[in-house]
């Protein structure tokens, strides 16, 4: 045990680099005192989000106390957590138990596989914490808080949300321990990661499809009533799902069975799937994991024609970075689902969501979607370009664009290619990414929204403008401070903090447009101005953001020591 | 070719001096060999020629080049192998090459005749084609090492390149080492290996503590104290803690 727990202590030091948040660290990195300000601002900024939940909780606990149906709260909140962590918890646990590299530094350690992959499984869940932490801990305080909970519902809260990652990140790594000892994927492991996704997310639509089979609610208080009720959507989902039934009533004994015994097999469960993953680890997890990392190719000598035909000329440097980036990009699965294929993947998605119900006239969503479409011209064209801008930045390829480099970064700082044309070739790539998430979204615009294809063309420059300015702002953050020492690609894009601080900064910067948008709109000036006035301002805010970002650059590129 | 003048590095805001005013000119045709004790200060300074740090003080010229005033002129003559072969394990060995001649620019009639020059020296004609994710890691030293010939450079500068290679292609290194020099160029790089040192260096400085200790011919090094004594021998007692 006293090595598991090391090997615990070890990984969470890694995983959240403890070592370097002492004070003195800390201090000594001035650098990033900026960001102290940034993240004050960014929990300013959510707090009327929280706000707004808490208030939502407040309401739904008022309406559904007088039914007796107040616990189908926390029914939602631990399903909501829990599917959440399903979802993410398959990224983490594939890279953290067979494609982190440290991996090659426990194997040949006097650990068992099973202290080695329950170690991760440890950290993985500590992550989860995080995770999940926004949606279940607001709720089950504001549910203590209003049903003027005892001692005992604080404790059992605590052990129900302690054990809350358990049973999902268990099944899912279950089914990862399973899939990477049977599927032989010793040479595939990039294909490998790209199918598992594609699957998690065909998984994902099944759900959503079979979520919108289910009975629908009516508007206002009846849907909600109709949702929480006996019978109501979150007790059907909770059916099929019994833990978080268990957890609920663990909680909330009026809502039925009991404390205890809910709690034991709540608990029990979790402890019978932990149990599970011991087992498949010893059977399992180094079949799996050992030759994983070995990668074979092709030799084959090249004719002197062939080795002609296939050395370049005359390229110039802006174009040489800007297909490495490409490169780079689209043969690294993490980069390549999380930059490419999520700005294709979120106008699908939407266009699926809203097609699945559109057969049904009562689809809210689609109502909601056609009435806009039939609004102002103006009020469409600048929501087309704030949906097309969205689904073109919501990834993090501008904001890790130099992170992705990682230990590979010296190579920038030596070839004799000035930061400003390096920047340029990045920023295009960045740029041509956000692009291809604009033409899908102008594409579900057209045929979701049914927006006439006239105020989509006249969105479109206004969306690549703000896009622009988004891209060079996220630049701008990951230049500032680039996550260089990485130990899979996996921290470089999706637990890079530059891809939340530029997507907040983003967010931002969209609302506050749009609230001033609004405003100057109230106040009757013609509508083909202030759309004209929008478009200018994005170009203007494009133009000052890739000016700094290049002139930040000339100073970062000498000053990041490697 | 490479003249470094009280040239000073420290860290932890200035707590630990790892290069404590240097001062070393190399000269064009020389092979010049750093050694050191590990930690003495041989990587910060080799980081400092190529720019990869900054000096907290002091002036370095490659090729008479102001390497912080005019960096990319500076880069533009000057190629760099690292200790450890971090590169980009997704591009193909030929891509990696293509991309090096395209930031150096370098024509096609020179790009091919170094490249297939140097995939036969270094026996790499085969895997050209592969993933560098693929190749070993002496496999990945020398493409890396031929990356930085393709250019070629008026002045190389290597840390520890012998790390990683098997007996044939360290001889191949050590070749390729002496025909870069004989044809005018300059070539920096730090070794643990005496042996190598003594048979191949015009030149050694010895740095320790982040100052350099001594430096000459093998002969002037063996002046200083008896004449029959080893490099290893000079090497240890210069050293000692």
């Amino acid at each position: 045990m006293r090595k598991f727990f090391r090997l615990v202590r070890v990984g969470l030091r890694v995983n959240f680099g403890l070592s370097l948040l002492r004070p003195k660290y800390l201090l000594e990195n001035k650098r990033d005192i900026w960001l102290i300000p940034l993240i004050v601002l960014g929990i300013a900024g959510l707090s009327p989000v929280l706000f707004f939940y808490l208030k939502g909780i407040r309401f739904l606990y008022r309406v559904l106390t007088p039914l007796g149906q107040q616990g189908a709260l926390l029914t939602f909140a631990i399903l909501a957590g829990q599917f959440l962590i399903l979802v993410f918890g398959f990224y983490y646990v594939l890279s953290a138990f067979y494609f982190s590299r440290d991996l090659d530094l426990l194997v040949p350690l006097p650990v068992t596989p099973v202290q080695v992959l329950l170690s991760k499984f440890t950290v993985v869940v500590v992550n989860e914490y995080l995770t999940a932490s926004p949606i279940v801990v607001p709720m089950l305080v504001a549910y203590g808080v209003h049903s003027k909970a005892g001692f005992r519902y604080w404790i059992t809260a605590a052990c129900v949300y302690l054990l809350l990652p358990v049973i999902p990140l268990a099944l899912v790594s279950l089914l990862v321990v399973a899939m990477m000892r049977f599927v032989n994927v010793s040479r595939k492991k990039d294909a490998l990661i790209i199918a598992g996704s594609l699957i998690l997310m065909g998984g994902a639509f099944a759900l959503q499809f079979w979520l919108q089979r289910l009975p629908e609610a009516g508007p206002g208080r009846q849907a909600i009533v109709q949702l929480f009720t006996e019978g109501g959507l979150v007790q059907k989902i909770g059916a099929k799902f019994p833990p978080s039934i268990w957890a609920t009533r663990s909680l909330a004994p009026a809502a039925g069975g009991g404390g205890l015994v809910p709690f034991l097999l709540y608990a029990g469960v979790s402890v019978l799937l932990f149990a599970a993953l011991f087992f498949a680890a010893r059977a399992f997890f180094y079949r799996g994991l050992l030759g994983l990392g070995e990668v074979t190719a092709r030799k084959r000598r090249l004719s002197r024609e062939g080795l002609s035909a296939r050395i370049t000329s005359g390229r110039k440097p802006v174009r040489a970075i800007f297909l490495r980036e490409l490169r780079i990009m689209n043969r690294t699965p993490i980069f390549l689902l999380n930059g490419v294929l999520s700005v294709v993947l979120i106008p699908v998605i939407f266009i699926l969501m809203a097609k699945a119900g559109g057969s049904r006239s009562g689809s809210d969503a689609l109502q909601i979607i056609m009435l806009l479409g039939s609004a102002d011209p103006a009020a469409v064209i600048l929501g087309s370009a704030l949906f097309m801008t969205i689904c073109g930045c919501l990834n993090g390829t501008a904001s890790s664009a130099f992170s992705r480099e990682g230990a590979q970064f010296w190579m920038s700082q030596v070839i004799p290619t000035p930061p400003s044309v390096q920047v340029k070739a990045k920023f295009l790539h960045s740029f041509a990414i956000a692009v291809l998430g604009i033409a899908a979204a102008a594409v579900a615009a057209i045929v979701v929204i049914k927006a006439r294809t006239i105020h989509v063309v006249v969105a479109l420059p206004i969306a690549l403008a703000a896009a622009a300015a988004l891209t060079a702002i996220g630049m701008i953050v990951d230049l500032l401070r680039p996550l260089l020492k990485w130990t899979n690609p996996q921290k470089a894009i999706k637990q890079n903090l530059n891809v939340l601080i530029a997507l907040f900064i983003g967010l931002g910067l969209m609302t506050g447009l749009t609230v001033g948008t609004v405003a100057v709109f109230k106040t009757g000036i013609r509508h083909e101005l202030v759309i004209g006035g929008v478009g200018l301002f994005l170009v203007f805010l494009a133009s000052a953001c890739y000016a700094i970002l290049v002139k930040i650059a000339a100073r970062r590129y000498a000053g990041i020591e490697t | 070719m490479i003249e470094l003048s009280r040239v000073s590095k420290s860290y932890n805001n200035g707590r630990v001096k790892a290069v404590d005013e240097l001062t070393l000119t190399v000269r064009p045709g020389e092979i010049f060999g750093f050694l050191g004790p590990n930690g003495a200060g041989k990587t910060t300074t080799i980081k400092l020629i190529v720019g990869l740090l900054r000096p907290d003080a002091g002036t370095i010229l490659v090729d008479g080049i102001d390497n912080r005033k005019n960096p990319l002129a500076a880069k533009a003559v000057t190629t760099y192998v690292p200790d450890t072969p971090a590169i980009y394990e997704r591009l193909t060995g030929l891509e990696y090459l293509n991309f090096i001649g395209d930031v150096y620019g370098v024509p096609k009639a020179d790009r091919l005749r170094r490249i297939e020059r140097w995939l036969e020296f270094f026996e790499l004609a085969e895997a050209v084609a592969a993933p560098i994710q693929s190749y070993s890691h002496g496999m990945r030293q020398k493409i890396v090492l031929i990356a930085a010939l393709l250019p070629a450079p008026k002045v190389m500068v290597l840390d520890e390149p012998m790390v990683g290679l098997d007996a044939r292609s360290a001889h191949h290194m050590k070749e390729m080492m002496r025909s870069h020099c004989d044809a005018g160029g300059t070539l920096f790089f730090s070794t643990h290996i005496m042996e190598v040192a003594e048979k191949l260096c015009d030149r050694i400085g010895i740095i320790h503590k982040g100052r350099l200790i001594a430096h000459g011919t093998l002969e002037e090094l063996q002046a200083r104290d008896r004449e029959d004594q080893s490099l290893e021998k000079i090497f240890l007692e210069l050293t000692e803690p």
